[in-house]
């Protein structure tokens, strides 16, 4: 009996071509338009040599270690700075026009004149901060420590040449931060699975579709039906997320690393927690099918923007703001476990996500099956 | 019995849709349940599968009583909901396959039962299409085939030819009869009067929500005062003719209007060649004229005061 209902819920669902649509095609679609969007993002994100002005006056001429310093910064193959050296007139008119991130004044102290925030004004914050606070400690030591002089201390502080250093991430050799919206990606698929389970609640409650009242009849037991409806669902969203994977990085040519097998163990998860998800919510829900279908594209669609899907800065933006909706949004669950395997070389992370959605899922399950256990209806 | 509802009260908030309902099914009949839309015959008939919680009242199928996990006797009905309830998604073979799949498990058994059921309702050609491709007519038959592939002992049909072309309405009566004679118990509820006066052995006519009589066809026409009635077309009738028309015997009322005269009888003999007489005598020329017996939208009539169709 289980596997006449499955067969034939396998063939309904592969079948509808609405449903099909936004399981698959949507987000092989969407896969698409982020790969031709983002393939330029990673070679962006290789680092260029930041454009600075200094102001050419009297107290930069006289601090020849600091001359020395930029000099060094601004030279070979991984250089940190292009120095321009002008009046202030000029850095202004160069910063106005964007020509330099910011200009450099040397006064008694060292100033720093930027126009904006960002990742460059950052950097050359970090830099000068640590030039001042080397500069004032070896000072300090030639004050209190002249030995320190004699044994070698000017000689190590100016060993310092290489300002920017490649570091490995996880398992890869090169992170990719674009990945984070195909990750985004594939957990909305995952959530997509919704329409799924929704589709299984209404087929199988005998007040919200004929078809449900005609099984409610025969002697089958609804929670059979149900879990039958809910296993082909699973199945073929799990298929739809192996296309969905292999599209990306065959064809799209995403680079997911080398834990494969925990890769497909979150779709896995993801699928039972997107499919439960879309149970729940049309159980709960007492309204038409129009009306379910809704309220599940709206919140998988707003949970995939607080995951990062349209924006790669909303993942921390709402971490640092909102941790709890981190932590109870599943698209951000499945985002955050793809993340985990790709940034960190522990499985902590990694586990802690799975745990969470998987708890998610009992959850809805247990929810549904309390909801929808009554076998009798008040109307039809 | 095959079924049995006693004391039947469902209430929809401060509606009352069956009100201390009772009836009882007999093996082998065709049962009619007729009452206008809203009079609470899907309402008994959800009531009896145990779809619907109810108030108050007592139901026992195959003489047992009803509940939702009574899988044994649910094996024993089938039901034709009154809106089609099939799956856009399989074929024609496929859904009757997969109804009958929920009552059959043998493979087998349940593969002759299908080509059974289609060759019934007459959907050999269209065993590979889907739903949306059927006629309404088709697909109501489908709805039967997906109700009845199983053979079962008890079958309900609830309003089963709504919006049906009167072709495929006569193959479904036909079909219904069929089953009938193969021995299932059919329960059929409809507005359509004809349709019940035509198939049923047994009729229940329901009014918000309660019975108001019961019996046969005969039995039921024979609880009213109302006789036959006659229509005779006549071209410029006097006013002093119909003042005489209405002296006839077991004569009720007279009604002549754009050249038809209507005549409504109560019960007796021989009005039609009385009638006649009195236009021979007159030398009152007529055309078509024909008679008609008390339908049950008479008998629905003289006991509530409305027409069925209201």
């Amino acid at each position: 009996m289980f596997w006449h209902i499955f067969s034939n819920r396998l063939k309904c669902i592969t079948r509808d071509k609405g449903l099909i649509f936004w399981t698959l095609v949507f987000p092989l679609i969407l896969a698409t338009l982020f790969g031709m969007t983002l393939v330029n993002i990673s070679k962006q994100e290789d680092f260029n040599s930041i454009n600075i002005a200094v102001i050419n006056n009297e107290a930069y001429q006289k601090d020849e270690n600091f001359k020395s310093f930029l000099t060094d910064a601004s030279q070979g193959e991984d250089k940190l700075f292009n120095i321009t050296v002008s009046t202030k007139d000029e850095a202004e008119k160069l910063l106005d026009k964007g020509k330099v991130t910011g200009y450099i004044i040397v006064d008694s102290q060292i100033k720093l004149v930027v126009k904006n925030s960002g990742l460059s004004q950052t950097i050359i914050k970090s830099v000068l901060d640590e030039y001042s606070q080397t500069v004032s400690a070896v000072n300090s030591i030639m004050t209190n420590n002249k030995a320190a002089i004699q044994n070698g201390l000017l000689e190590d502080v100016n060993k310092r040449r290489e300002y920017t250093k490649e570091f490995q991430l996880g398992t890869k050799d090169k992170p990719d931060s674009s990945v984070n919206y195909f990750y985004a990606l594939i957990a909305m698929a995952c959530l997509y699975g919704s329409f799924f389970g929704s589709k299984q609640i209404i087929d199988t409650q005998a007040d919200l579709s004929k078809q449900a009242a005609r099984q409610s009849v025969a002697p089958v037991h609804k929670l059979k039906v149900l879990v039958a409806g809910l296993s082909a669902s699973f199945v073929v969203l799990f298929v739809e997320i192996l296309i969905l994977l292999s599209y990306l990085a065959v064809v799209i040519g995403v680079d997911f690393g080398n834990q494969i097998g925990y890769i497909l163990f979150t779709c896995f998860v993801g699928c039972a927690t997107g499919i439960s998800f879309g149970a729940f919510v049309s159980a709960i829900v007492k309204k038409s099918e129009g009306v379910k279908m809704a309220i599940l594209i709206g919140s998988t669609m707003t949970a995939s923007f607080l995951a990062g899907m349209m924006n790669g800065n909303m993942k921390y933006i709402v971490e640092k703001n909102v941790p709890i909706l981190a932590y109870i949004n599943p698209v951000a669950l499945i985002t955050d476990a793809f993340y985990a395997l790709y940034y960190y070389d522990t499985h902590t992370r990694f586990f802690m996500n799975i745990g969470l959605m998987s708890g998610f899922t009992v959850l809805f399950c247990l929810f549904t099956y309390l909801i929808i256990r009554r076998q009798k209806y008040a109307s039809i | 019995m095959i079924v049995s509802v006693k004391n039947l009260v469902k209430r929809y908030g401060d509606l009352v849709a069956t009100d201390h309902l009772s009836f009882e099914v007999k093996e082998g009949e065709i049962f009619g349940l007729l009452g206008p839309n809203g009079s609470g015959k899907t309402t008994a008939i959800n009531c009896i599968l145990s779809l619907l919680n109810y108030d108050k009242g007592e139901i026992k199928l195959f003489d047992k009583p009803m509940a939702p996990d009574a899988y044994d006797i649910k094996r024993d009905i089938g039901v034709i909901m009154q809106d089609v309830a099939v799956f856009d998604e399989l074929t024609v073979y496929e859904n009757i396959d997969y109804f009958c799949g929920l009552y059959i498990t043998d493979k087998v058994t349940r593969r002759k039962l299908v080509e059974e059921a289609i060759e019934f309702v007459g959907l050999n050609d269209f065993r590979k299409f889907y739903p949306k491709k059927l006629s309404g007519g088709l697909l109501r038959r489908l709805n039967i085939a997906c109700g009845v592939a199983h053979k079962p002992k008890l079958i309900i049909l609830d309003e089963p030819t709504v919006a049906v072309d009167p072709q495929s309405r006569n193959n479904i009566l036909a079909g219904i009869k069929k089953l009938n004679e193969d021995g299932a118990t059919v329960i059929y509820t409809s507005h359509y009067m004809e349709e019940v006066e035509q198939l049923c052995s047994r009729i229940v006519i329901m009014d918000k929500g309660k019975v108001i009589a019961t019996g046969s066809k005969e039995e039921l026409k024979a609880m009213i005062k109302s006789g036959e009635k006659i229509t005779v077309e006549v071209f410029g009738l006097g006013s002093s003719y119909l003042t005489s028309i209405k002296q006839l015997p077991n004569i009720n009322s007279v009604q002549y209007t754009e050249n038809n005269l209507v005549i409504k009888y109560s019960k007796g003999k021989s009005n039609l060649n009385t009638l006649l007489d009195f236009f021979r005598d007159n030398e009152i020329t007529y055309g078509r004229i024909y008679s008609e017996l008390p339908t049950l939208n008479d008998v629905f009539l003289e006991i509530t005061g409305k027409e069925l169709r209201d």
